[in-house]
Parts: C-alpha cells; structure tokens; sequence
C-alpha cells in the first residue's frame, strides 16, 4: 500500500467514523464535533478528486461557517452536560431510514442523470475530460450559463438575512 | 536519505524536512516571543523586565520552559476526558498548516498550494473549534464562558478578514500566496488598499485573541478563560498557539500587504521575518497600550464598522478593476 492510499483510507474512516458519531453520539457536542469530522473527510475525498478548490470551500463554508453557527446555537441552547443519554424510539429510526433511503435514491438518480451518458465504461475519471473542472471553469459557469439561478440563490439569501433581522428586532421590542 | 526516498518518495521526504523545520520555528519563535512580549511590557511600563538569567534575560524562556516542562499535569476528577485531551492537540493543527504555505522567501516554501491563502483561512476555524472543546470539556463555568465568547468573536471577525483579503486576491487574480507577493514587485499593496490593511489587522488582532480583544480569556474577569483548568505542558501548548498566531497573522499582513519576502539588498527572508516581526510588535504595543473592550463594543466593532467598511472597499476596488 502506498502512502496515498493509507491517507485515502484514514480520509474515509474519518468522514464514516464522524457521520456516525454525529448520528449515534448522547451528547450534542460530541455529536457537533463528528459532524465536523465528516466535513473534514469530505473535503479529503474532494482533493482525491483532483478539486482542491471544492474541498478548501468545503472546510471554509461547512467547518468555518455552518458548524461554528451550530456550535453557537448549542452553546445557547443552556447547561446540558451530563444529560442522560436518550436512546433513539423505534420512530425515529424508521423516519431517519426512510431520510437516507430516499436522499440516496435522489443522489444516484442525479449522479446517473447527469453523468450516465458522459462517463465511458473502463475509463478512468482523471482522463476524462468532462472531469476536469477547475475554478475558473466554476466561476465562468456561474456567471455565464448559471447567472439566473445562481442570482435567485443570493435573492433568497437576502430574503433570509432580512427575514433574521427582523425577527431578531421584534423580539427585542416586545421586552 | 536516498533509501528513505525511494519508499515515500521525494516529495513526502520534502514535506517531512519542512514540517520538522517548521515545528522547530514554531518553538524557537514563541521562546523569542514570550522574552520579547516581556520587555516589550516591561519598559512601557517604565521597568526593564527580565534580566537576571542570562545577557538581557535570554535565557529567561528556556528556563520557563523547562519550568512547565517539570510541572505535573493535572486532569480534573470531573473532566470531559476525551474533548480534554484532544483541545490542546487540535489547536496546533491550523498553526502547522498555515506554515506549510507561506512562502518566507522566493524557494523556501514548504508546498506551494495554489489555493494557499484558502487553506489557512479555511483550517483557522479550528482553533476555534480548539478553543470550544477545551472550554466544553473542562466542566468549569468560566472556561465555558470563555469558550462561548470565543465562538461569537470567530463568527463576527472571520467576515471582515475574509473581505478584506479578498480585493488584494481580485487584483492579482490568484489564491497562491507566492504569487501574490510575486505581484507586489512594484509598489505594496498597503498603498492600494490601506483600508483593507487596517481592517485586517484589526481582526486579525482579534482572532488571534488578544487584548484589546481577548475576552476568551480576559484574566481579570474569567480567571483564565478556556484554559483555566490547564496546567504544565498543556497550557503550554495553548501559550505557543497564541504566540504563534501572532506570527502567522502578521506573515500574512506581510505577505498580502506589504509585499512579503521583496526589498532591497537583504536576502527575502531576512526582510519577511523583519517586517513580520515589526507587525508582531505592533499587536504587543497595542497589549500593553489598550484596555479591554466590552463584548458589546467588540461586536459592534466588527458588525457595525468593519463589516460594511470592508464590503464598501470590495465594491470600489471591483468598480476600480474594471474601468
């Protein structure tokens, strides 16, 4: 085994290992930091793809910004420290499987959708040449073809960051 | 080293030697560090500082560390063990990350990455994620407050930090940290753009959690913040972190702004880690010049006044860039 290959291996127990603490973890704060784990292991898979740019996004956006929002949130949430270890009801197992089932569905229908045509049998990715993305392809994409969804993306994250500061004054002028 | 190569090859060996060079930096500079923030303090406080062991004290910091070095680790009975133990290991990881791309000279670059300033910016966020787990893992009221601030601070000056390195990366048009100082040939980009320098500064002197913005562990209201619970060698970890983030938030106002390794006569390092460690100077005078913001004053600072100063900047220099 070379050197890439154990680094690809460990990437892959990190990213399972954190989605499963995330999942199975009592403590909200263990489970805060397997998810953050798995941030990490995806953005390892996305250097195995050869798109350094995608996984420092990756650590940026889902490490940087979603979990510090999330530990922030737990953080105000109060004292939970030895709370007692809910285990999970018959329920919410079902509920979640039928989430992972059908979010899988989803993906693979996506994945063969868009690339079933694209993707030669017996050819490896790297030689591929619909594989080779690179930054400034994103960025062209984005501004040519995508401009439309791309700005309805920023038009709804306005609509959202309005929507916060509004709601965070009317609590305020009610006290 | 030819056998050693041939089982992981050149470039692992390349990554091995500079990572070995880069923790024996680490250690080096935050030994010069804790002597220099000594005298810095000391004589703007009118006194002279350490002087008894060794010319000038120099030796002060080597007997420090030998000092935490001998002292016994304690783990308190109520701990969280495994958040406990990780925090000090997990706040070194962004430290060394950060070292493996900025270039302090023309060759002396342990990998250049062309997504560089990405990656630091990127791996910063777990210092805080560090900081989080040591103040969660300690069961002690103070170092969670202190782990509380510390998250509301990361969130408020990681955006002002971002958009003010982001025009300097419009107008170079590149992520790689050597070709932006490659870029500053001319004239520094502190000239360009001095309002994106300063807010840098500013919120780089707050995430790297010092006074006037080191509420995470402000002394004399928390005890010691998040590492109150800390001692010996642990603690010790924590205290390298915080002078090495001094360094690597100035080595990277140096090398967006004021043009990095390039100036005349002097060989490139010389002039970085000269310029680097005036910067660091600068953020121990701010220390020993300024008090502590209030948390509110803080927040406000970077939503109310960073923020849309960065954002107005970004918009004129797109403006600009395009005429």
């Amino acid at each position: 085994m070379t050197v890439g290959e154990i680094i690809f291996l460990i990437t892959i127990v990190a990213t399972l290992g954190g989605a499963a603490m995330a999942v199975l973890s009592g403590s909200i704060v263990y489970a805060m930091m397997g998810l953050v784990t798995t941030m990490f292991g995806i953005a390892g898979l996305y250097v195995f793809l050869n798109s350094p740019f995608l996984s420092m996004m990756q650590i940026l956006i889902y490490v940087g910004a979603v979990s510090v929002l999330i530990a922030f949130a737990v953080m105000l949430i109060g004292p939970l420290y030895r709370k007692p270890k809910e285990w999970t009801t018959v329920g919410k197992f079902v509920a979640a499987l039928g989430v992972a089932l059908v979010s899988l569905f989803m993906f693979v229908r996506f994945v063969m959708e868009t690339f079933g045509d694209t993707l030669p049998q017996g050819v490896p990715l790297a030689e591929n040449p619909s594989f080779e993305i690179t930054t400034k392809e994103i960025g062209r994409l984005f501004f040519n073809n995508l401009v439309l969804p791309f700005e309805l993306i920023s038009l709804l994250v306005v609509v959202a960051i309005l929507g916060a500061i509004m709601l965070a004054l009317f609590s305020r002028g009610n006290k | 080293m030819e056998q050693l190569a041939s089982i992981i090859g050149w470039e692992a060996l390349k990554m091995i030697v500079g990572l070995i060079g880069v923790l024996a930096f680490v250690v080096v500079n935050a030994l010069i560090l804790t002597w220099a923030e000594r005298k810095v303090a000391g004589h703007m406080q009118r006194r002279i500082g350490p002087k008894e062991v060794g010319p000038y004290g120099l030796i002060q910091p080597i007997a420090d560390a030998l000092k935490l070095l001998g002292k016994e680790i304690l783990t308190p009975r109520a701990v969280d063990k495994p958040l406990y133990y990780a925090a000090p290991m997990l706040i070194f990881i962004p430290v060394l990350v950060s070292f493996v791309v900025i270039p302090f000279d023309a060759s002396l670059v342990v990998k250049d990455i062309n997504v560089g300033i990405l990656v630091i910016l990127a791996f910063s966020s777990l210092s805080m994620f560090s900081i989080l787990m040591a103040g969660w893992g300690s069961n002690n009221k103070y170092a969670l407050m202190g782990a509380i601030r510390s998250i509301a601070q990361n969130i408020a000056y990681e955006i002002p930090i971002l958009l003010s390195l982001l025009p300097v990366i419009m107008m170079t048009n590149s992520f790689s940290l050597k070709s932006i100082v490659e870029a500053q040939n001319g004239l520094w980009f502190v000239f360009y753009q001095p309002l994106a320098f300063c807010i840098y500064f500013i919120a780089g002197v707050a995430e790297t959690n010092r006074t006037p913005f080191d509420l995470p562990e402000a002394e004399s209201e928390l005890v010691a913040g998040y590492h109150t619970e800390y001692s010996g060698m642990r603690f010790a970890l924590f205290f390298l972190a915080e002078y090495t983030n001094m360094f690597i938030v100035s080595a990277i106002a140096v090398t967006f702004f004021l043009g990095g390794y390039q100036g005349p006569f002097l060989p490139g390092i010389i002039w970085f880690l000269l310029k680097s460690y005036l910067l660091v100077f600068v953020i121990m005078w701010l220390k020993w010049t300024f008090p502590r913001v209030r948390f509110d004053q803080l927040l406000n600072i970077s939503w109310k006044a960073l923020i849309p100063l960065s954002f107005i900047n970004l918009l004129i220099t797109g403006g600009l860039l395009k005429l």
